[in-house]
């Protein structure tokens, strides 16, 4: 009778102890490549360390940063890129996503050219630019040419009054594909009936869209808005592979100066510092997001 | 149904022909790059230097495959690549299918700050200076020299995605299936692997496609890991390597064709699986 009693819980256990291990795996590699080092940032925050031996230098980093001229270009310079991003993606995508809605021929074979790119590496769709992009070889300034566009060859990269959006046509071929996918697929699961309702009401094409589509999809838009505002203000590989930062810092953004002070092979690691500048930037992130969440509540109230 | 929604018009005949110009336009700007490096991965050295808007070789050469293959260590880039994304999408498979069932099916304490927890990481983001702990990490228990390392980190970094995923499509599995099989005496390991496991496969396949698709396109995190080590560098830290490397110019056609070996797998698996590819975006993004 005893046993058959403790029969049941240790069945119990037996599924949560089974439950706890399979989680293990998730969770070991969770510790490994979020948790610790994320805990590891705050060890060398008031520390000098190379790589090899560390110094306390106390609020030092602090007040570097405070005067470090390349790290708040870069800041702008990170505004600068979303910014601009942004403000062509977001239109842009939504209006290949509305037009590929319709039945119009071949949209299916379109939606799968345009979300080509992200399957591609960011290291080498980037790199092709490069290529694309070069002074004299460069086949866009060869075709530009030939069209009678530019009549000498234009430094794509190398212009410090270019650079930034030569940067930004490289992010707008990568990402377009992605965020119209996402809009075309909040755009579906908008109930036919009410575009069935409106048009027997007289409603033209644009007062359906400014009256229907876009206040049904505006929950939709606001997670993607804050998918694409996060996106924009972390990338930074493709700036890594186009220009390094370069030319004189003028593609500088927060991530792949960091970047430098601790990977780049032609200074001392400066890992102490990094890692101050590190938190700084993740906090300049969470400001713009938690900023940003605050003012599409407000938007909400408003309409 | 047969007409759109989204903008009803009713769409004059020059207006959609207009449209579809439009789009036509954008595709041939979205296809150009990959014709450009595919093509140009033919030409000889001396063509790519001269540049000019004519993407078409004037003779066709495979030489510069030859020299990627043979000189320029491309096989074991290629090599490495391949291992990497298996690995990655083997170990993720393992990982996420196991965590998204628990995550659903067993209620325990302690489970949803977990659960948080893996969410809460998704968005944030420190760079790189994440790479330097996990780089001394491996040095300490000598992983640094294997890819194994790399393998870890990339399955690491991007698992919280496909467990959520896992974890959406499994709460649509009705619960009778493995109360019935719980009767039937099965442990709570046994229902995944007999019954859950099998029935996941459309997410699955999902998952694999992501996953492969992003340790195949890892850059950053295998270039610092690989930094003094050239045998277990994959394709994308390989190819950009040659163009920071002193003689950038006499390497264009290797370059090139390492370019296209690298973005070539990927696009054939792509235009098999497009829509998994579009649906394990949208699914992951926006019904969260």
């Amino acid at each position: 009778m005893k046993l058959f009693q403790k029969k049941h819980p240790s069945l119990d256990d037996e599924g949560k102890a089974s439950a706890w291990l399979m989680l293990l795996p998730s969770i070991f590699l969770l510790v490994i490549t979020s948790v610790y080092p994320f805990i590891w940032l705050f060890r060398y925050i008031c520390y000098d360390y190379n790589g090899y031996t560390a110094y306390f230098t106390g609020a030092h980093n602090f007040y570097h940063m405070l005067s470090d001229g390349i790290f708040w270009s870069s800041v702008a310079h990170t505004f600068e890129y979303a910014g601009l991003k942004l403000l062509f993606i977001i239109p842009v995508s939504f209006l290949l996503a509305a037009l590929l809605s319709q039945k119009i021929l071949g949209s299916s074979l379109f939606r799968a050219i345009y979300f080509m790119p992200t399957v591609i590496s960011t290291a080498v769709y980037s790199l092709i630019f490069g290529f694309i992009f070069a002074v004299f070889n460069g086949s866009l300034n060869s075709i530009l040419s030939l069209m009678g566009l530019i009549h000498s060859p234009v430094d794509w990269l190398g212009n410090p009054k270019i650079v930034m959006i030569s940067i930004i046509i490289v992010a707008l071929w990568g990402g377009l594909g992605n965020y119209m996918i996402l809009f075309i697929s909040g755009m579906g699961s908008i109930s036919t009936d009410v575009y069935e309702s409106s048009k027997i009401d007289g409603a033209n094409g644009i007062q359906t869209f400014f009256h229907i589509t876009l206040p049904m999809l505006s929950p939709v838009i606001k997670v993607i808005l804050m998918l694409a505002i996060t996106t924009a203000f972390k990338d930074y590989e493709s700036i890594l592979v186009l220009t390094n930062g370069g030319p004189n810092n003028r593609s500088q953004v927060m991530f792949t100066y960091i970047y430098q002070l601790i990977f780049s092979s032609n200074v001392t690691p400066q890992i102490g510092y990094a890692t101050m500048l590190s938190v700084v930037a993740a906090l300049i992130i969470g400001v713009v997001t938690v900023a940003y969440l605050i003012l599409a509540r407000k938007l909400d109230d408003v309409m | 149904m047969n007409r759109s929604h989204v903008i009803y018009s009713k769409g004059t005949k020059a207006a959609r022909i207009f449209i579809f110009l439009l789009l036509l336009i954008i595709a041939v700007i979205m296809v150009y790059p990959i014709v450009y490096i595919v093509l140009g991965s033919f030409k000889e050295n001396m063509e790519l230097l001269q540049g000019g808007a004519n993407p078409i070789p004037t003779h066709f050469i495979f030489q510069n495959y030859v020299q990627a293959w043979k000189q320029a260590n491309f096989a074991v880039y290629t090599q490495n690549s391949v291992l990497i994304a298996l690995g990655v999408m083997v170990l993720t498979l393992f990982c996420t299918s196991m965590a998204g069932y628990v995550f659903d099916r067993k209620k325990f304490r302690g489970k949803e700050f977990v659960y948080n927890l893996f969410i809460a990481f998704m968005f944030v983001n420190v760079g790189s200076i994440a790479l330097r702990p996990m780089f001394e990490l491996a040095v300490k228990v000598h992983m640094n020299q294997s890819l194994i390392s790399i393998i870890l980190i990339a399955t690491g970094t991007g698992q919280a995605m496909y467990i959520f995923l896992v974890r959406g499509f499994m709460s649509s599995i009705p619960k009778e299936v493995d109360e019935a099989a719980k009767i039937d005496g099965c442990s709570f390991f046994g229902i995944y692997w007999h019954i859950v496991f099998p029935m996941l496969k459309p997410i699955l396949a999902t998952v694999a496609l992501l996953s492969f698709r992003g340790g195949w396109s890892e850059y950053i995190m295998p270039l610092v890991f690989t930094m003094s080590n050239d045998a277990l560098r994959p394709l994308t830290v390989g190819v950009v390597m040659l163009k920071n490397s002193g003689n950038g110019a006499a390497a264009w056609n290797i370059m090139f064709a390492g370019a296209t070996i690298s973005i070539i797998p990927i696009i054939i698996v792509y235009t098999f699986t497009s829509k998994h590819f579009m649906e394990g975006m949208t699914s992951g993004a926006v019904k969260g």
